[in-house]
């Protein structure tokens, strides 16, 4: 109880923050741009949307820069912006000086920043389905996209994104916890996921675990021959389990809170 | 019994900077404790020791006579804190920034808008905090503190960034609370004469060590005894003399005899001793030290 308690208030703090903008922004910028672009190719509507694929045609073209540059990105912003609504207020002191434990505080934050990174998949999806919708509603000669979306390899693949986020989600809150300077989680965060970037065609690049939705989807769309030693998912797991450890450690351990 | 007891309570920043060294706070239960000392004296390392926001060195730290190490969580429940500056989620309404303490403390809605009228920002409505005065942030912190009906409050410095009159406002609130509602109240602050009409019991930490610690009459009584009387006379070299005669320490001053430590009986008795010496008493003035200089005193002594 203590924790759903913890939770709720955590959930009303982000109100209107810009986290909770960025959130909206970042999930439906991508079918934004999609949609400018759809409009710009008027005349080769009909034809696309008479293909069979083409929900996968326009799940691809979003997913692509979504997760190779995107979500690590709007997770790095977005975590330390959730943090960074305790420092710019001077809200540590004030928290924990509330009758909660600090591992219901510290796992209440982690589950807000899940749950708006929960947000951000249902918006994009849904962005991506309107966005392939809208031409059909403007203009007489698109029809209805004719191909079925194909829901449970979607519903797969988004599974599959998320968990490769964790180790990013997980890193990001740790460092955000440990610094008041904003710019310090920011910049080790871009570094990480730029040093992933760089290296995205190196044997080893699965190490850096800010590329893992990336690799995912251009290793599973043949754009990229890279032989990875484990399934994907699972080394994000492991990144995963290893960054909260580490994070809830240094936290119950910090010798000042606020 | 004591709301607040600490023991011996040592800090250090640094192998060499002891912030804090052997602090025995003793806060009587529905009392008004003004803790007072200099900026840097090791006020708020002690409120936030007390509160848990600093991991304890060495010492001992017991509120409402349990551990705070052991019964951290029971004891914040029945604790109100301000520390420092306000602490205000400026991007949400004065009533939406008491929401995310109401839903934690679980103290019932109607509270909210209860201490919101209070500290008298029940008309903000739907204004951000981020854009409230800082007398007004300061009164919304207030009102955090006070959601749950706690039964002490801890303020470090509350008065910060009011003027006069939030002043005056602050004090009749924090006395009504200790009135009508028997919250006991420990209040920081670097200058005894914001507090001293408000406080029972005083504490005058400087350098991390508690160089007094009793009630405001206490010293009120040191104030007394360093206060001077001075005498205006016909014959001040004559009224020199009698008074070495009897012993009595003199310092002239402005053309008057003064001399301290006297009480009431003995300044009578002196008066008449220099009208049988044939010496003619126009005037007997006490010059008192404020509180304020006593304070000085203590740190400086």
């Amino acid at each position: 109880m203590s924790f759903i308690r913890s939770f709720q208030s955590e959930w009303l703090k982000r109100r209107r923050s810009l986290a909770s903008w960025l959130i909206v922004v970042g999930a439906l910028f991508m079918p934004a741009m999609t949609l400018l672009r759809l409009l710009n190719d008027r005349e080769k509507l009909p034809e696309l949307y008479a293909q069979e694929n083409f929900w996968s045609v326009i799940w691809g073209q979003n997913w692509q820069s979504m997760n190779l540059m995107l979500l690590p990105i709007g997770i790095i912003l977005a975590v330390g912006l959730v943090t960074q609504i305790e420092y710019k207020n001077n809200g540590w002191k004030q928290l924990h000086t509330t009758p909660q434990g600090l591992t219901t505080i510290f796992f209440a934050k982690f589950a807000v920043i899940f749950v708006m990174a929960l947000q951000v998949f249902l918006l994009f999806n849904l962005g991506m389905y309107i966005v392939g919708v809208i031409p059909s509603l403007l203009f007489v000669s698109v029809p209805y996209p004719a191909g079925e979306i194909p829901f449970g390899l979607f519903f797969e693949k988004n599974v599959h994104y998320f968990v490769n986020i964790l180790p990013i989600l997980s890193l990001q809150y740790l460092l955000s916890l440990q610094f008041k300077n904003f710019l310090v989680p920011l910049g080790a965060g871009f570094a990480i996921w730029l040093a992933g970037a760089i290296s995205l065609s190196w044997k080893y690049s699965y190490l850096f675990p800010y590329l893992h939705g990336g690799i995912d989807f251009i290793v599973g769309g043949g754009q990229l021959d890279l032989v990875l030693p484990m399934n994907i998912q699972l080394l994000s797991l492991i990144y995963f389990a290893a960054f909260t450890v580490a994070g809830y450690a240094l936290y119950m351990f910090k010798k000042e809170r606020g | 019994m004591r709301s607040i007891e600490t023991q011996g309570l040592t800090h250090r920043y640094s192998s060499t900077e002891t912030v804090l060294n052997g602090i025995d706070l003793q806060v009587e239960e529905g009392r008004i404790y003004g803790f007072l000392g200099p900026n840097g004296a090791g006020k708020t390392t002690t409120l936030r020791l007390i509160l848990g926001l600093l991991k304890k060195q060495a010492g001992e730290i017991n509120i409402f006579g349990k551990r705070l190490e052991s019964d951290r969580i029971e004891i914040l429940r029945e604790i109100g804190s301000l520390i420092e500056s306000p602490s205000i989620y400026g991007h949400l309404t004065a009533a939406e920034n008491l929401r995310v303490f109401q839903t934690v403390y679980q103290s019932p809605a109607s509270r909210t808008n209860e201490v919101l009228e209070l500290v008298g920002l029940g008309e903000t409505g739907k204004k951000k905090a981020g854009h409230f005065s800082l007398g007004m942030k300061q009164r919304l912190s207030i009102a955090t503190a006070l959601l749950h009906k706690p039964r002490l409050l801890i303020l470090d410095e509350p008065t910060n960034g009011l003027d006069p009159e939030g002043i005056l406002e602050m004090r009749d609130l924090l006395k009504r609370l200790k009135q009508e509602d028997g919250i006991t109240i420990l209040i920081s602050s670097h200058l005894l004469s914001e507090i001293e009409k408000l406080v029972d019991d005083v504490g005058i930490i400087h350098k991390g060590r508690i160089l007094f610690q009793g009630t405001l009459s206490e010293l009120q009584n040191r104030q007394r005894a360093s206060s001077l009387v001075a005498f205006r006379t016909s014959d001040n070299a004559k009224a020199a003399a009698a008074f070495a005669e009897r012993q009595v320490n003199i310092v002239s001053q402005n053309g008057r005899i003064a001399t301290s430590g006297l009480d009431e009986e003995a300044v009578a008795l002196l008066n008449k001793e220099l009208v049988m010496s044939g010496v003619d008493v126009y005037a007997i003035e006490r010059i008192e030290d404020d509180l304020e200089r006593i304070f000085l005193d203590v740190i400086k002594s």
